[in-house]
């Protein structure tokens, strides 16, 4: 058997590009398609979500995959889930191909897509892990005491009876996580799965991840928090305009900036035009400003080869004109901040 | 929470009897669901009254005050009672009608309520997912049926002159034809996102080609060629017969014959039109769009 729980190659995928959407497009060597009557041929303009992944996800590992909105992970995760068929490229889930063993790679597979959508609220969480057991064909008397495991170890015995409608977001996500345990699954593939959970359900989730993975699972995980992948992760694959840009472990990935420093800055009445100057400052790069909650406070980071030397620069340009300083620290580089190096972009962007 | 002694051995057993059992599953859920909102009962009960009683009593008044213009119904039609002739062409519409909405807007509301992606994600065959939504209808259908047979033997004394047994065989026969366009219907309608316009236009042919309320003799010629291609034609001929006119198996054989083969036909189309939209959704990621 293969050392990789997940191999794939060169992974592409192609959609046509619809109208409207700023969707890049292509159209040299995509297909073109016969207009009718006159026999002339358009050029169908394709989309590439995906161009060209190549990922080996060891057994056993927890493998983060980041990346900005429309980076190429989600589709990347439908196709290795068999939901959607690469373009081009070969993978390999569980040693069974992609394409070619599409039920076998399904068995080996359980997955959380959508989160608290993906199971029936007018089910009760009994009755949602009972279907869904009878649907990865596990047997009867297997799926009553496989269920009953589950419910009990995501806490949810005392509810299990009511239906899915009345639970918590909290609940939902572990009953959505229990039906991907159903089957007992060696790979799992988890895409948000803390998104929309308040702090203490996210954090029993993570230890519940941790806690899958010392029990064997392969964990391939998609998702916007940074701390969350930094501490879950064993390596971490950054994603961007459909290509892996860098695959390391978090540590790995940290060192590629070590050399230079982030600086923070709560800055208030910010505007773009304070951005323009401070990205002109020698030195200053990967600028990303966002709002806070509190009103009319930005949160301004940027990487800087040598703070001291522009420091007074960015005071100068902050102070005056309606905008004042309101908090400033020189912190050693976070993933995001290597996130941001790479791709020039916040996660949540 | 607790810890989980595992070993990484599928608890999944594929082989036939499992893809039945997950059958019985998805026509579990279809009809927990469908219990869970208690609407359905109310229109249950009114549904069967409503739609006929609006072609009941325009019958009435056409026929005048002291009902004589009934004889040249009587005449056109060879049937005696109208209302049960109206009752049987209403209720094969309605049949069509909430199969069409039913089945074939199943896989579209499973997308909306986001469920699809996730029933899709298992390893089980994805025809089942149709099949399943079936059961059910057919359960709820028959129960609509009975009522309506109740609510108008009770309030307009109709009555049967021939064989339930018969009428229900073709009911049954008509299962296939009925089933399959709803199936060719769910595919189209998670390609298109939507296809209101198909099922109006569906059911508009079927009310005006098939004779719901008349015999279709009285429709020009070249109208009755496109009836004599609507399986809905002879359901309700045959429907007719067997229940109003005494007819026997061997006088429903050719209303039976051409049932069998519309829906030889039909699920046919209905499943090649499915195994065409689970590849296009594959290539297109349309299963995931809303």
């Amino acid at each position: 058997m293969s050392d990789f729980a997940i191999d794939a190659t060169q992974l592409v995928k192609k959609f046509p590009a619809r109208p409207g959407t700023g969707n890049k497009t292509e159209s040299a060597s995509a297909p073109r398609r016969r207009r009718w009557p006159f026999g002339k041929r358009e050029p169908k303009a394709m989309f590439t979500a995906v161009n060209g992944v190549d990922l080996q996800i060891k057994r056993g590992e927890i493998f983060g995959l980041l990346g900005p909105n429309g980076a190429g992970k989600s589709t990347t995760i439908r196709m290795l889930c068999t939901l959607l068929e690469p373009t081009s490229g070969t993978a390999h889930v569980n040693g069974f191909d992609l394409v070619k063993q599409a039920n076998d790679v399904r068995r080996s597979l359980g997955t959380l897509l959508a989160g608290e959508r993906s199971i029936y609220w007018k089910l009760t969480g009994r009755e949602n892990l009972e279907y869904f057991a009878a649907l990865y064909h596990i047997p009867a008397t297997v799926a009553r005491q496989r269920v009953e495991e589950l419910i009990e170890r995501m806490e949810l015995k005392d509810r299990a009876n009511e239906l899915v409608e009345k639970y918590s977001t909290g609940m939902r996500q572990r009953v959505a996580i229990a039906k991907a345990l159903l089957a007992r699954p060696p790979i799992l593939l988890l895409d948000e799965p803390t998104l929309g959970l308040d702090p203490q359900a996210a954090r029993r989730l993570r230890e519940l991840i941790a806690e899958l993975k010392q029990e064997g699972h392969t964990i391939l995980l998609t998702t916007h928090y940074m701390e969350e992948a930094d501490q879950l992760s064993d390596r971490i694959g950054i994603i961007d305009t459909g290509r892996i840009i860098a695959l390391d472990t978090p540590e790995g990935l940290k060192q590629r900036i070590e050399q230079k420093e982030v600086i923070r800055l709560e800055v208030a009445g910010w505007h773009e035009e304070i951005a323009d100057k401070l990205k002109s400052i020698a030195g200053i790069e990967n600028l990303i400003s966002r709002q806070q909650a509190e009103a009319d406070v930005w949160e301004v980071n940027m990487q800087a080869h040598n703070s001291r030397a522009a420091l007074p620069r960015i005071v100068e340009h902050i102070s005056g004109n309606g905008t004042r300083l309101v908090n400033m620290n020189i912190v050693k580089p976070s993933l995001e901040d290597v996130f941001i190096h790479l791709t020039g972009k916040a996660l949540r962007d | 929470m607790r810890s989980e002694m595992s070993v990484f051995s599928s608890l999944g057993k594929p082989g036939f009897l499992s893809e039945i059992q997950a059958f019985i599953a998805i026509t579990r859920r279809e009809w927990t669901i469908f219990r869970r909102y208690p609407s359905w009962i109310i229109a249950l009960l009114i549904w069967p009254l409503i739609f006929p009683m609006m072609y009941i009593l325009t019958g009435r008044a056409l026929s005048g005050p002291d009902g004589s213009g009934l004889a040249v119904f009587t005449k056109t039609t060879g049937a005696t009672d109208f209302i049960g002739y109206i009752v049987i062409g209403t209720t094969v519409w309605m049949w069509q009608n909430i199969v069409l909405w039913d089945v074939g807007f199943s896989l579209r509301n499973e997308q909306m309520r986001g469920t699809l992606e996730s029933n899709w994600l298992s390893p089980t065959w994805r025809f089942s997912y149709l099949l399943g939504h079936t059961g059910p209808q057919i359960i709820s259908m028959a129960m609509f049926v009975l009522i309506t047979a109740v609510e108008f033997g009770l309030l307009f004394g109709v009555k049967l002159h021939g064989s339930i047994w018969l009428a229900a065989l073709v009911m049954l026969a008509s299962i296939p034809a009925v089933y399959g366009l709803g199936f060719a219907f769910a595919s189209l309608v998670i390609t298109l996102k939507e296809a209101h316009a198909f099922v109006f236009l569906v059911r508009g042919l079927v009310m005006i080609f098939c004779g719901i309320t008349f015999p279709i003799s009285l429709l020009p010629g070249w109208m009755q060629s496109v009836a004599a291609w609507l399986p809905q034609t002879y359901m309700i001929h045959g429907m007719r017969a067997a229940a109003f006119a005494n007819a026997s198996l061997t006088d429903l054989w050719p209303d039976l014959r051409a049932l069998i083969l519309f829906g030889a036909f039909w699920l046919t189309v209905g499943y090649l039109l499915f195994t065409w939209m689970e590849r296009r959704a594959r290539q297109t990621g349309a299963i995931g769009q809303y």
